[in-house]
């Protein structure tokens, strides 16, 4: 309650000395060690998490891109064996570009939003789905399910579907695996099974439409389309047939007029469902709990706010410590060094405790024409000689800090000696 | 007005009836029945503004003693009042409790006690009463802050009283009145007493001896009726804490000590503290209330930081005493401050009066001077052993004018200069 800073106690002793920088910076650290080494964790655990997450580019499997995750060098292939390329970059753009007889490809389908999905799913154009998420698959291919990812290389495509017969073994790195549910109706065939897991590669035929699942999107990409029979399959799937004659009517879509090429954009805000506010999904009575929950804190607030009875200031008288001179004095001659005006101090203060010990008038402790009496006298009565003495007592200044330390202990030995004869 | 955290709580509960029922009306109602609360809580809590405040207790007391002081509320109004009640004084008046509940039926009185544990020496003075009346429902009071003026004069603490006993004693000697192996010192003739083994022989009075079947002694005694001129410095150098309490603290209690001494011994005591004015002033009491004046005279004082004007100091005492007296100089043996301000002026006072110089000396330039091992410790002792040779100085310069000095650490100044009083005393020198 009293603001008086407390007095420093006069049996402060060595204990109280002001710690140095040193002690403070590992005091810091020790006190600050635990947050420091969580926040390290973190930083670890994130660029771990970063470098395991398969990198993704803005432009992947977009048919313009020459990076290694596009797919300029497919799109290039497929216009020169004649089929039109037509790139579409929202759901509305494809179904318009889309005609009778052509493939859709739908990429990056985490971009499509609901609505866009059940456009798609209204469309009579053949799909290939690529890497679809579950969202993607409950609209556009109902019957299929997703069974979990699969690192493991494929071989031998091992079914009957035309385009991935022909393809022959493929590379498809790191793919999803499918499901097929038990009611499915239409025509189905899996492709790329592994070992123990369902297909890679998924065709349902319902209908007038085919809808094709690809778990991988490697075979599309610039960089693994040479690998193995990837182009072969991505050039089935899209209509050119590289093998042969092509033979009208049969299950693959080879006959395909052109492929529409969806990359969607990222769905900007306000279209759709982006419109609605949280305010606008929140029922109104949350709005007015939250309302009365507002008046509620302020009246708590004001409650906490009216104190009972004022602040009460007060003038304190003020504190100094009476010693503070001599201890500013005692810094200014260490900052100066100044070992002349404190060995004269000691050696002083030495000779005022010394001359009533050895029967001398004490005005000669300050008298030079008296230092020879004093010198004797006091070599008289210690077993030390007078050159000794008169050092101690009145030699010249020590010559560094070390000499001065040892000055002190010396008159402290010379008065202690005469003390004790 | 102030509002209470059962409304805070019911507002919150309030909130969730929209959850059940979401309408704006739902919530209208909820605040609806907050506001009615409010005010009919305002309107039947007891008024505040029909309280009386009366005061009654301790209006001195000695600093690290605890006073009572107690607050007596009157209602005069026509509702009983419950309230929380708070006593307000200053931190350092140390009053607790900090806050009451007060039940006060219409037309009575209850009285609250504070009690006072003051941890500085001055005035502390009550700033104000602060009632808040709760309504029956306990959602809002009414409050008021009204001033009920008191004042606590802490006196300072005289801890050298433990000193005086022996001080007495050896005044006693002085004086001869105590029965004693010492003959009474001094060169007054005092009176004739019994003779007691152990008195010296010499003093026997053989004259009224042969008159009486008794053996005779004369006692002597000191001079008395002198006067004695305590004068405090109150200026920056009285500010300095030493060990810890404040140089003009330890002033203060050798004052007082010597003071006490001096009125037993007979001798008429003034006092005076003075910086660039006269902050406090005693003069004329009889020897009974001397003490209790000093004391109250003391109280308030606190040392200013500004340089001591000596010279207005000695004008204004060569002013008020015309006759020889005892100078007692509280103050601090500080190079600068003496040469520039006392020293020139000392011989006009000394001229006249008899001076003497009471400086409270700081324990810890004796440990530092003491201080040995590192770099440190050694410059502090030269800084110690300069500040002592400066003093040394001083005091030799201050006695080559005839005056007496008495230079002693905190705890040791107040029987020092009691000592110093006694020997001039029984010198016969003052």
């Amino acid at each position: 309650m009293v603001t008086q800073t407390p007095p420093q106690s006069a049996q402060a002793g060595p204990g109280a000395e002001p710690p140095s920088a040193r002690q403070v910076a590992g005091r810091r650290w020790r006190s600050a060690r635990g947050v420091v080494a969580v926040l390290l964790a973190m930083v670890v655990i994130a660029v771990i998490l970063a470098a395991l997450r398969p990198a993704t580019s803005a432009e992947a499997l977009d048919p313009t891109s020459p990076k290694q995750d596009g797919s300029r060098a497919l799109a290039e292939i497929l216009r020169q064996n004649g089929t039109p390329v037509h790139v579409a970059r929202d759901a509305d753009d494809a179904v318009r570009q889309s005609a009778p007889g052509s493939v859709m490809l739908v990429t990056r389908t985490e971009r499509l939003t609901r609505e866009d999905l059940t456009r798609l799913a209204s469309a009579q154009v053949d799909l290939v789905l690529v890497r679809p998420t579950s969202f993607a698959l409950a609209d556009l291919a109902p019957w299929v399910r997703k069974d979990g990812p699969t690192f493991e290389d494929a071989d031998e495509p091992g079914c009957t579907m035309q385009a991935a017969a022909l393809a022959g073994a493929v590379s498809l790195h790191e793919s999803e695996t499918y499901e097929v549910t038990a009611s499915v109706t239409g025509a189905v065939t899996t492709c790329y099974k592994t070992e123990f897991g369902g297909p890679r590669v998924v065709q349902v035929r319902h209908g007038a439409k085919t809808v094709t699942v690809l778990g991988s999107a490697s075979p599309l990409t610039n960089r693994r389309l040479t690998e193995e029979g990837n182009a072969a399959l991505a050039m089935n799937l899209l209509g050119t047939n590289t093998t042969g004659a092509d033979t009208p009517g049969s299950d693959a879509p080879g006959s395909a007029t052109s492929v529409v090429w969806l990359v969607p954009d990222i769905p900007t805000e306000g279209t759709a469902a982006g419109q609605q506010s949280l305010g606008d999904l929140l029922p109104f009575g949350v709005k007015l709990f939250i309302l009365q929950l507002l008046v509620a804190v302020l009246l708590v607030a004001l409650w906490r706010g009216r104190r009972l009875g004022p602040v009460v200031a007060e003038a304190l008288p003020v504190v100094v410590r009476s010693a503070e001179t001599v201890e500013g004095r005692s810094r200014l001659y260490r900052a100066g060094h100044a070992r002349d005006r404190a060995s004269d101090a000691l050696r002083s203060g030495a000779r005022e405790r010394l001359v009533p010990l050895l029967g001398l008038p004490r005005s000669s402790a300050q008298d030079p024409s008296a230092a020879q009496e004093i010198v004797t006298a006091v070599a008289h009565r210690t077993p030390y000689d007078e050159t000794y003495v008169g050092a101690a007592l009145y030699g010249p200044e020590p010559l560094d800090d070390a000499g001065l330390i040892a000055l002190s202990d010396v008159l402290d030995d010379l008065e202690r000696q005469v003390r004790q004869s | 007005m102030a509002l209470t955290g059962r409304l805070g709580l019911l507002a919150l509960l309030g909130a969730l009836v929209p959850l059940f029922v979401p309408s704006w009306w739902t919530l209208f109602a909820v605040w609806g029945a907050l506001f009615l609360g409010v005010v009919l809580d305002v309107a039947l809590a007891g008024n505040v503004r029909a309280l009386r405040f009366h005061r009654a207790g301790d209006k001195n007391v000695r600093l690290g003693e605890t006073a009572t002081v107690s607050l007596i509320v009157e209602n005069l109004g026509r509702r009983r009042l419950k309230a929380r009640l708070r006593d307000v004084w200053p931190p350092s008046a140390g009053a607790t409790p900090r806050m009451v509940k007060v039940n006060v039926p219409a037309g009575e009185r209850r009285r609250v006690d504070m009690t006072l544990t003051p941890t500085r020496r001055g005035d502390r003075k009550a700033v104000t009463v602060v009632v808040r009346s709760v309504g029956p429902l306990g959602l809002a009071a009414r409050q008021l802050s009204r001033p009920a003026p008191w004042t606590v004069r802490v006196l300072p603490a005289f801890p050298s009283r433990r000193h005086l006993p022996a001080k007495l004693a050896r005044l006693r000697e002085l004086t001869g009145a105590h029965v004693a192996l010492i003959r009474g010192q001094g060169t007054e003739f005092d009176s004739l007493r019994e003779y007691v083994d152990g008195d010296d022989v010499r003093s026997i009075d053989w004259r009224a001896t042969a008159r009486r079947n008794d053996v005779v002694v004369r006692t002597w005694r000191p001079e008395r009726d002198r006067r004695i001129y305590l004068v405090l410095d109150t200026g920056r150098t009285s500010a300095g804490r030493v060990g810890d309490i404040p140089r003009l603290d330890c002033s203060m209690d050798a004052a007082m000590l010597l003071g006490a001494l001096a009125s037993r011994a007979g001798d008429r005591v003034d006092m005076l503290a003075y910086d660039r004015r006269v902050r406090a002033r005693v003069e004329g009491a009889s020897r009974t209330d001397l003490l209790p004046a000093m004391v109250h005279a003391f109280a308030p004082l606190e040392p200013e930081l500004i340089e001591c004007d000596a010279a207005g100091m000695v004008s204004t005492l060569m002013a008020r005493v015309r006759q020889r007296c005892l100078v007692v100089l509280l103050t601090e043996l500080n190079t600068a401050a003496m040469e520039e301000g006392l020293l020139p002026l000392l011989p006009q006072l000394t001229a006249r009066h008899l001076v003497m110089i009471a400086a409270v000396s700081d324990p810890r330039v004796g440990e530092m001077a003491a201080g040995r091992g590192d770099l440190a410790s050694v410059y502090d002792a030269a800084a110690a052993e300069r500040a002592r040779a400066d003093r040394r100085r001083l005091t030799a310069e201050l006695r080559g004018h005839g005056v007496e000095v008495v230079d002693a650490p905190p705890d040791e100044i107040a029987p020092a200069l009691a000592d110093a009083y006694l020997a001039l005393k029984a010198a016969g020198r003052l």
